[in-house]
């Protein structure tokens, strides 16, 4: 995929060419979108949303890193649709059983996995998710974008429009705090992540 | 141990600290446990994120032409066929407003011009030559089309008049004047009939053009894009 040239012809109003940045960067937007807003819909929501806002102002785009730029745009369409649900708060015709909003689809489970494997794997990451729930929002955003997308000190920096310390300082904060939260969630650990028995001073 | 060393230690675990910085840590992490298990944590807490699976996509968010507003191009000539649509359409209404209008017109014009002509009363520095070559049976023509005018009686102010000289009398009018009828108006609209039927017709099959044209060109458009 030719990014710049793409790009180039995005902002000349060529729909396919931006059509095919859409489909290279719909996962990284979707699932940035999933954890910080844990409603698949409204993720889905935001994340059309974001495209939508991209494509219209694709020219304010200067140059640098595309990826952060979209990032940026869905950022934003999640603070959007969290102010909207805070306004219209929607109460469920079924009561949540699980307490949990992120189901596991079908087409997720690892065959390769035992039942029990499976399972133990949607505990995980229902507890991951859980405590990126509890963070402070900013937080959750930028750790969000620089463990679960990979971004770097720059791109989450230009994602969020926040100085480069500020990025520093709330990527070390929300990983203390997830490692504080996730000390209740221990038994379900992989071996290779269990942690120490000290409480940290 | 303060947030200072937290700060340094999630910078270290991203590879985000100078060479010398990296060093210094990695001595201080020798020599203090404590700064060890916070290490050990924020490396836990950093890989556990990382290894959380990427959820599928439920759909593609690929932009269609109507999310985006972009509208089929226009067929090169459709310009030229809205143009001429509008432009007929316009004349063909002023046809109708100039046809309805001239009936009304007419009466007036010839009332508001009769003291003039006819009265004599609305030309003080006309000589004897000018005000006398009006007929006198004239006024009584004017004065039969328009009686709800309020003008003053032309039998009265035909005695105005100085001399009655060579009468002036337009020839349709001529006839009714020798007869003491009052003159007609003329009937005939100044926009002739099968003007206004061809301008109706230009408008309808230019209008079906242009609009046969945006659809064409729409669902080739649209088939284009469902192609794809």
């Amino acid at each position: 995929m030719d990014e710049p040239a793409l790009i180039q012809s995005a902002q000349h109003g060529d729909l396919d060419a931006f059509n095919s940045l859409v489909l290279a960067y719909q996962d990284n937007l979707f699932n940035t979108a999933l954890r910080i807003l844990n409603d698949e819909e409204l993720a889905a929501d935001a994340t059309q949303d974001a495209f939508l806002s991209a494509f219209r102002s694709i020219n304010a785009y200067r140059g640098g890193s595309f990826k952060a730029w979209l990032m940026r745009t869905v950022i934003n369409a999640c603070y959007d649709e969290l102010r909207r649900k805070k306004r219209r708060p929607t109460t469920p015709l079924e009561p949540d059983v699980d307490g949990d909003e992120m189901d596991t689809p079908r087409w997720l489970a690892d065959p390769a996995l035992t039942p029990e494997g499976q399972l133990e794997a949607d505990e995980l990451e229902h507890a991951i998710q859980h405590c990126l729930d509890n963070l402070p929002l900013e937080f959750r955003t930028v750790v969000v974008m620089a463990d679960l997308q990979g971004l770097d000190y720059s791109e989450v920096a230009v994602a969020t429009r926040s100085p480069l310390g500020t990025i520093k300082s709330r990527l070390a904060r929300a990983r203390l705090r997830l490692r504080e939260c996730l000390q209740g969630f221990r038994e379900l650990l992989p071996a290779a992540f269990r942690l120490q028995e000290e409480p940290m001073r | 141990m303060n947030f200072r060393d937290v700060e340094l230690l999630s910078a270290y675990l991203d590879g985000r600290l100078s060479p010398s910085d990296s060093k210094q840590l990695e001595s201080r992490l020798a020599s203090d446990q404590n700064l060890q298990v916070v290490m050990d944590d924020l490396r836990t807490a950093r890989g556990l994120l990382r290894q959380l699976p990427q959820r599928r996509v439920p759909h593609n968010f690929t932009l269609t032409p109507k999310m985006a507003g972009l509208k089929a191009p226009e067929p090169r000539v459709y310009p030229t066929f809205r143009f001429a649509t509008v432009l007929a359409a316009l004349l063909f209404v002023i046809t109708f407003a100039v046809n309805g209008f001239a009936p009304i017109a007419s009466p007036r014009l010839s009332a508001a011009q009769a003291p003039a002509i006819g009265l004599g009363g609305g030309c003080s520095n006309c000589g004897p030559s000018e005000s006398g070559t009006v007929a006198p049976e004239a006024p009584q023509a004017f004065s039969a089309i328009a009686p709800t005018e309020g003008l003053p009686s032309t039998q009265d102010n035909s005695r105005n008049l100085t001399s009655p000289a060579v009468p002036i009398v337009p020839k349709a009018a001529a006839p009714f004047a020798a007869n003491n009828l009052p003159a007609p108006i003329s009937t005939k609209a100044p926009v002739p009939l099968n003007w206004q039927i061809s301008l109706g017709f230009i408008v309808l099959i230019c209008g079906m053009t242009a609009w046969l044209l945006r659809l064409r060109s729409e669902k080739e458009f649209q088939k284009r894009w469902n192609k794809k």
